[in-house]
């Protein structure tokens, strides 16, 4: 059995000796005051602690922080100052893509992984993409426009 | 600075988006314990006795003898406990906190102690309800005449069911005690209702309470009156034991019990001349209201007032009731009785349209009310009524009636349908309350070095108030928007400038600091600071009397038009809407982004409360309490909505703007349902319009 | 308090699994929502995990001649991408949960779950996959229609775990999959429908047809297919009755939160008519 744990976050490796089956979202918000991904539900329905873990969208309320040892793990403060986020920041300004912002970090790293995996999405791809993320105050289709207007503007950022 | 409406990057957005914006569960406070709720299992009973198992040293109760002053959550009435140690009324009521270092422990401890209840029989349907909170009933013309001359009588009944507002961040407080003042910050719409329920619960003075909002994450009216009970609570708890205290509800907890819309029971009945003209309606409301009061008697008050919708009907009746049930109270949410009684009326004149042959739009257009009508309680629609222009507007986007003909003459199994509602929302405060109770102030404080800050209690949940009332001020004074200060409203600092609710921050209080920027303005003095201070002044109307419930209920009104187009799969009953188009007035805009924010979010609010939103009890448990069983739209389910806004500036409002942050949510059910009955030629009477409701209407045609 | 253990090889995960009590995790995204505790209190697991989600040997995909063998922990939506996935197992893949949830969430342990309304337990009984089981000293082939006994209940032995799924090949030109859900994502199915034919000549040279969530396991029956194969396409609307029958017979689902039992066992029959009358018929499948 492991004592330690390794993890890699935002580019940092951090060693911890919290409990293997602490949950990811809990060991960033407590242990490492990384509050951008937030509890709106705890059972992985709302989006709004997803992260990027190797590349993929991942709801950090179901992942074990045990089962992602070695892996790169990727919260909002991790992207801030890279030309996407500058990007995104941007467009979700411009298409007035934020209300209460709760659930905004979640939808740029929805977002972002999209972009990553298809840098230039139909409107049915970025529907699909943010479809596990949970909004209540938009209605979605300004944070698509968004979303949209990055790809076009980012060109060849992704 | 342009043109006001001109839009621009609101001020909160870079901490939104880069993550480190502070939500209430985001903030460490040093020391801070944490509690968590003992609820009744029962939904009516008497509590015998609470045995409490020893407790490790750090643990408490906080309960009903701890609290200093009041045991009463101060809403309108004084009738909900803070803490319920006596007697409990539904399912879930809170009965005392259990506060201590470790959640673990905290729960253990929950788990061990045992209530004895003497259980009394609850009641859960409101219709076998026996008492009422608020009954109100309005007359106009001779109703029991134009029922005697009637030659068709068209009766039917409505159900509305209950809608969670489902803000992404659940609601939680923090209450503090340091130096004599106990402080809480949170999540909430209105710090002064807070701060005069937490005056009321410790029994003290205004100056020893400090009552600070958190950047919070959605509302919609849920937390308008909810975080006076949760802030009263911990607001003891910090008190007793001088320690922070930290009460983050779990989604399960603020799903099953937080409130929620009223769910309604609509009986209308049309009296018709022999001509087919509807000569008389006779409107009957029950609203389920839960267990306690809270804002109940006001969202009837709303929901009678639109009972008869946009449209002047000669001899009205209209009679409602809230009544009690042994479930969680309900209370405030985006509309606030608006939604249930426009659904109900549009729907009612669309089925009288179809008794009498002809498209709910040709009846609809025979009743419009225009400027300088009456409203139904003897009040005047003083300010200019677009509706032609609006609907006129919506053919040209939506292309509506041409598609009303073609899709109702369908065959296939995928079935087409559109619908139209036309809908109205008041402006402000219902009645006199503006003038009566809020009595709204506001504050400019200018700096010896000219910054100027907005000094008001109206709280930013995501509509956008930090950066509209900043445009107002930095308008009026010449000013770059984003070096005017607003910060997130702090009861020491900032005056009573009313609740952020009812669609008055715009209006009502942004009228106010419009009116003391231009004071400051004309009275700036270099190098000096300064402070101006601007009262509310009620408008000339015709008094409103709430025991004869009559009078100018609203000092203006917010009108729209919604079109929603649906595809519904008759072998599944599964829908998919294939557009949405909506014309609103709201005056004008005071930034084009925030507005279209405003409409884009409402109306899907609204599709939601229409379609997929349904929350049904068992035994007064819910059994959708979760965000996994209870359906919000995702991306997937919403198309892009076309929206054009129609100009037509109020005075009343800061360069005209009228009120706007519930008139969006009003009108996509009615059009919905009217596009299900396109679709199918079935008749709505209840919403949510589910797929199993249709499957069974269209088994039974 | 629990721990994890975390094998490097497969070898080495059922050693463990053959010497201790583990819960056996893979993507976690079930197990960690049955296990929820309160907000930063850790999941209530009784037992030691073993993470088993990052085997090489579990995230295989092996193509032979006559099947398909995919590794058990291979993610579902790293299935999406794979050319030798079968179009109604992706159809079916595409409408689970969310991205995310796919990103995590293992075939194998929708599997395992055995929700009644796991969704891609029709589509691997439509096509007569079968399951590798395999502990530290034995391994065994089981059709998946005996796996499952029933809600959460499988044939899996304590010191076991699911290998592979191995899918004989078999050619369809016809496909239809409905998944009926209260949203378009995000969404536990109320009921979902797979049916597949092949069809030449206007005759049903083979038909599979397949139910979940409207009866404690999945729906599939064979004599109700044999009825239908070898038929002409024009004589199938006078076999409809008969075929309707059998099924109404076993489909007996429940009222619960999402749905109605009436709602859903109209829907259901109405899918099965739908699929034989017009799908069957269309030129092409998906």
């Amino acid at each position: 059995m492991n004592k330690t744990i390794t993890l890699k976050i935002n580019n940092k490796t951090i060693t911890t000796e919290e409990n293997s089956t602490k949950r990811l979202l809990d060991f960033l918000r407590e242990d490492m005051d990384i509050t951008g991904p937030k509890e709106g539900c705890g059972e992985g329905e709302c989006g709004a602690c997803a992260v990027i873990i190797d590349k993929e969208l991942v709801n950090s309320c179901l992942v074990t922080i045990g089962s992602v040892q070695e892996k790169e793990i990727t919260t909002v403060e991790g992207l801030r100052g890279t030309k996407q986020f500058d990007i995104l920041e941007k467009c979700f300004a411009e298409s007035g893509a934020v209300q209460c912002g709760f659930c905004t970090p979640g939808m740029i790293m929805a977002a972002h992984a999209l972009l990553s995996k298809i840098p230039k999405p139909t409107e049915s791809d970025v529907r699909e993409g943010i479809s596990g993320n949970l909004c209540r105050c938009t209605g979605y289709n300004m944070i698509i426009n968004g979303i949209l207007m990055a790809a076009k503007r980012g060109d060849g950022l992704w | 600075m342009d043109d006001i409406r001109k839009s621009v990057i609101k001020t909160d957005h870079k901490i939104k988006v880069d993550g480190s914006a502070k939500y209430i569960a985001d903030i460490k406070f040093k020391n801070s314990l944490h509690a968590k709720t003992l609820r009744s299992e029962k939904a009516k009973a008497m509590i015998k006795n609470i045995i409490i198992p020893e407790l490790k040293d750090g643990y408490y109760i906080v309960q009903g003898k701890d609290v200093p002053g009041l045991n009463k959550v101060k809403v309108i009435q004084n009738d909900m406990p803070i803490f319920s140690d006596t007697e409990v009324n539904y399912i879930g009521e809170p009965i005392l906190l259990v506060v201590g270092p470790e959640l673990k422990e905290i729960i253990e401890i929950l788990n061990e102690i045992k209530v004895e209840y003497e259980e009394d029989i609850p009641v859960f349907d409101m219709r076998e309800a026996k008492d009422a909170f608020a009954k109100y009933e309005y007359e106009k013309g001779n109703i029991k005449d134009a029922f005697k001359k009637a030659s068709r009588v068209i009766e039917e009944k409505f159900y509305t069911g209950y809608q969670e507002q489902a803000y992404l961040e659940i609601q939680g407080v923090v209450g503090s005690y340091e130096d004599g003042k106990t402080s809480v910050y949170g999540s909430m719409q209105c710090p002064y209702y807070v701060k005069n329920a937490v005056i009321q619960a410790l029994g003290c003075s205004e100056d020893e309470v400090r009552i600070v909002q958190t950047t919070t994450g959605g509302g919609f009216g849920g937390k308008e009156d909810y975080p006076s009970l949760i802030g009263s609570q911990v607001a003891v708890a910090a008190y007793k034991l001088k320690k922070p205290v930290r009460l983050i509800l779990e989604r399960i907890e603020d799903m099953s019990y937080s409130t929620k819309r009223h769910p309604a029971l609509l009986k209308y009945k049309s009296a018709l001349d022999e001509h087919d003209n509807i000569i008389g309606m006779d409107v009957d409301i029950t609203l389920d209201g839960g267990a306690y009061a809270t804002l109940s008697s006001v969202v009837l008050q709303r929901s009678l007032l639109c009972a008869i919708g946009v449209y002047n009907i000669p001899n009205i009746k209209v009679n409602g009731k809230v009544v009690k049930t042994n479930t969680p109270p309900n209370g405030a949410f985006r509309g606030f009785g608006g939604p249930q009684s426009t659904f109900a009326i549009e729907t009612h004149m669309a089925h009288v349209a179809n008794e009498i042959k002809c498209t709910p739009l040709e009846l609809k257009n025979k009743y419009f009310v225009k400027t300088g009508d009456n409203t139904s309680t003897g009040g005047k629609f003083s300010y200019d009524v677009k509706l032609e222009e609006m609907i006129e507007k919506a053919e040209e986007i939506s292309d509506f009636s041409d598609k009303y003909k073609k899709y109702s003459n369908e065959k296939g199994i995928i079935k087409k349908g559109i619908g139209m509602s036309i809908f109205l929302h008041g402006c402000g405060f219902t009645g006199s309350g503006e003038r009566d109770f809020i009595k709204a102030k506001v504050k400019l404080l200018k700096s010896k070095d000219g910054i100027v800050e907005i000094l008001v209690a109206n709280t930013d949940m995501g509509q956008g108030l930090h950066t509209t009332f900043k445009k107002i001020v930095a308008k009026v004074l010449d000013k770059n928007y984003e070096d005017i200060i607003y910060k997130n409203p702090d009861t020491d600092r900032v005056p009573d400038s009313g609740p952020t609710a009812a669609s008055r921050s715009i209006m009502v209080v942004g009228k106010l600091l419009e009116r003391a920027a231009l004071r400051l303005k004309e009275n700036w003095i270099e190098r000096q600071e300064q402070i101006i201070e601007e009262n509310y002044k009620h408008p000339d109307l015709i008094p409103w009397d709430i025991e004869k419930f009559n009078g100018d209920a609203y000092p203006s009104y917010s009108w729209g038009v919604n079109v929603v187009e649906v595809e519904v799969n008759t072998i599944t009953a599964s829908t998919q809407v294939t557009g949405i188009y909506s014309v609103f007035d709201i005056g004008i805009p005071i930034d084009e982004t925030i507005m279209e924010g405003q409409i884009q979010g409402g109306v899907i609010q609204g599709l939601g409360y229409a379609s997929c939103e349904n929350m049904e009890r068992k035994d007064g448990r819910l059994k959708q309490h979760s965000i996994t069983d209870y359906i919000i739209p995702t991306s997937k389910d919403v198309v892009n909505i076309k929206n054009v806004l129609v100009d037509n500036p109020c005075d009343l409002g800061p360069f005209g703007a009228k009120g706007a942050g519930e008139l969006t949510l009003v009108g996509t059910a009615p059009a919905y349902a009217d596009a299900i009955e396109n679709a199918l030629g079935v008749k709505v009477n209840k919403i949510p319009i589910t797929p199993e409701w249709i499957m069974e209407a269209i088994v039974n045609e | 308090m629990v721990d994890g253990y975390f094998p490097s090889t497969f070898e080495e995960a059922l050693k463990i699994l053959n010497e201790k009590d583990v819960v056996i995790y893979a993507g976690g995204t079930d197990l960690m929502v049955r296990n929820k505790n309160a907000t930063s209190l850790l999941p209530t697991f009784n037992d030691d995990l073993l993470y088993i989600g990052n085997l090489k040997e579990l995230k295989e995909i092996k193509e032979s001649t006559n099947d398909l063998e995919i590794g058990a922990a291979c993610s579902l939506s790293s299935l999406l991408i794979e050319k030798e996935i079968p179009e109604i197992l992706k159809e079916a893949i595409r409408q689970i949960a969310s991205p995310a949830i796919r990103n995590m969430g293992t075939l194998g342990g929708n599997i395992c779950n055995a929700s009644p309304a796991g969704d891609t337990l029709p589509v691997l009984y439509a096509l007569d996959a079968k399951l590798k089981l395999t502990s530290r000293n034995s391994s065994r082939e089981v059709n998946i229609k005996y796996f499952i006994l029933g809600p959460r209940k499988t044939l899996l032995e304590k010191k076991e775990i699911l290998e592979s799924i191995i899918i004989p090949k078999a050619e369809f030109n016809k496909l239809y999959y409905q998944k009926v859900g209260s949203r378009k994502a995000s969404a536990i199915s109320k009921l979902s429908f797979v049916g597949l034919a092949q069809v030449k000549d206007e005759k049903v040279k083979d038909i599979r047809i397949t139910l979940g969530s409207v009866a404690p396991r999945i729906v599939r029956i064979k004599e109700a297919e044999d009825i239908l194969v070898g038929s002409n396409l024009k004589d199938i609307e006078s076999k409809m009755g008969d075929v309707k029958k059998m099924y109404s017979k076993e489909i007996v689902p429940i009222d619960d939160q999402r749905s109605t039992a009436v709602y859903r066992k109209i829907v259901a029959l109405r899918l099965i008519q739908y699929f034989l009358n017009i799908e069957i018929r269309k030129e092409l499948g998906i």
